[in-house]
């Protein structure tokens, strides 16, 4: 899931940048408007750890290597936040362990925190709707898996690669990431419903 | 009579100066060490090899750099080619879907490269944690300065 350096176009690589630092300004904005941001602290930090380390979580299954993301998780549990926390996360992640490069954090940022962003969209919806809420961390842990591989597909038509053979290699093997990812994302929501249910972003608005 | 002598002893000598002299020859000697086969291996951090990845190998001579070889590694992330006669330098871009890693080497005298020195894997674990109550509790220090 993280592109390395050398990989895009600069000109990919600019739109990427300009792409996540607005992003993070918007998803700092909305944040704020929904909860206190100070108040966050120390969860987005507790998330932002787990994510940071997650990618070392490896399976290898078949012919390729994929690890964990928890792009899913940190979308359903931290709300809009989610996008710092992944930005953040990458950031440490590509200086500390090389996972991906410096150039292409924009991007990659982008690849990782959109689908949570969208999959926190689908969870608060679906949330509403009164869909059983481990059903829907199951889903929404999975779902942000496949999008990022999605996007990562898009991504890479720039630098030549056929989008449908990138999007069902990088699908293929992140299936049991996203299996693995489903699950993990709903035990922690039906977890956190049971013992804290303030943690979640959805009981704030109600 | 005495010429006749005169050419038989120097054809003698002739004979026999061959003989003790050391046997050579006219042509110019030329010998070039070749390395006949270069391994690359590929993988991602954690071990596991990255099987079917593009690699594009590059020959550098006179530090002018030409595509010499096109292809993908085989199951365990391996890819073997002989080197160019006489070019020495290569340059290997192993990549696939996104990920990517550039080596630069040199044939002659190589005992092949070794993994770059890092910080071991706990110590980088414990600094981005470090990174991250830093973040924090600067963020904090932020907020408590704005509520004031």
């Amino acid at each position: 899931m993280h592109i390395s350096d050398g990989v895009l176009s600069p000109a990919v690589i600019t739109a990427g940048w300009a792409i996540t630092v607005l992003l993070l300004l918007a998803t700092l904005w909305w944040g704020k408007k929904d909860v206190d941001i100070a108040e966050e602290i120390p969860k987005i930090s507790v998330m932002t750890g787990a994510f940071f380390v997650a990618s070392l979580i490896h399976v290898s299954i078949g012919p390729t290597s994929v690890h964990l993301v928890l792009n899913g998780l940190l979308g359903v549990v931290l709300g809009t936040l989610a996008y710092p926390a992944i930005f953040i996360g990458l950031v440490l992640q590509a200086l500390l362990f090389q996972h991906g490069g410096i150039t292409s954090i924009g991007i990659n940022v982008i690849n990782m925190g959109i689908p949570a962003l969208i999959v926190y969209g689908i969870f608060k919806k679906g949330y509403s709707t009164g869909i059983n809420p481990s059903i829907l961390g199951i889903i929404c842990g999975s779902m942000a898996t496949m999008l990022s591989a999605i996007m990562l597909a898009i991504v890479l038509i720039s630098t030549g690669e056929e989008f449908t053979e990138v999007a069902y290699a990088a699908a293929a093997a992140n299936i049991p990431i996203m299996i693995i990812e489903g699950i993990l994302t709903g035990s922690v929501v039906t977890f956190l419903l049971k013992v804290r249910p303030e943690l979640l972003p959805i009981n704030k608005e109600k | 009579m005495t010429n006749y002598k005169i050419i038989w002893a120097l054809a003698f000598a002739c004979v026999l100066l061959t003989a003790i002299a050391p046997a050579a020859s006219a042509h110019r000697v030329y010998a070039q060490e070749q390395v006949t086969e270069v391994q690359i291996r590929s993988w991602y951090g954690g071990g596991d090899p990255i099987p079917n990845a593009d690699i594009n190998i590059y020959a550098i001579k006179n530090s002018e750099e030409e595509l010499y070889i096109t292809d993908v590694t085989d199951e365990e992330g391996l890819y073997y080619f002989e080197p160019k006669l006489g070019v020495v330098e290569y340059r290997v871009v192993v990549s696939q879907s996104g990920h990517q890693k550039e080596i630069t080497f040199n044939v002659a005298g190589s005992e092949g490269s070794s993994e770059e020195a890092e910080l071991p894997l706990s110590a980088r674990i414990v600094a981005g944690f470090g990174y991250l109550v830093g973040l924090a509790g600067f963020g904090m220090y932020l907020s408590a300065r704005k509520t004031k």
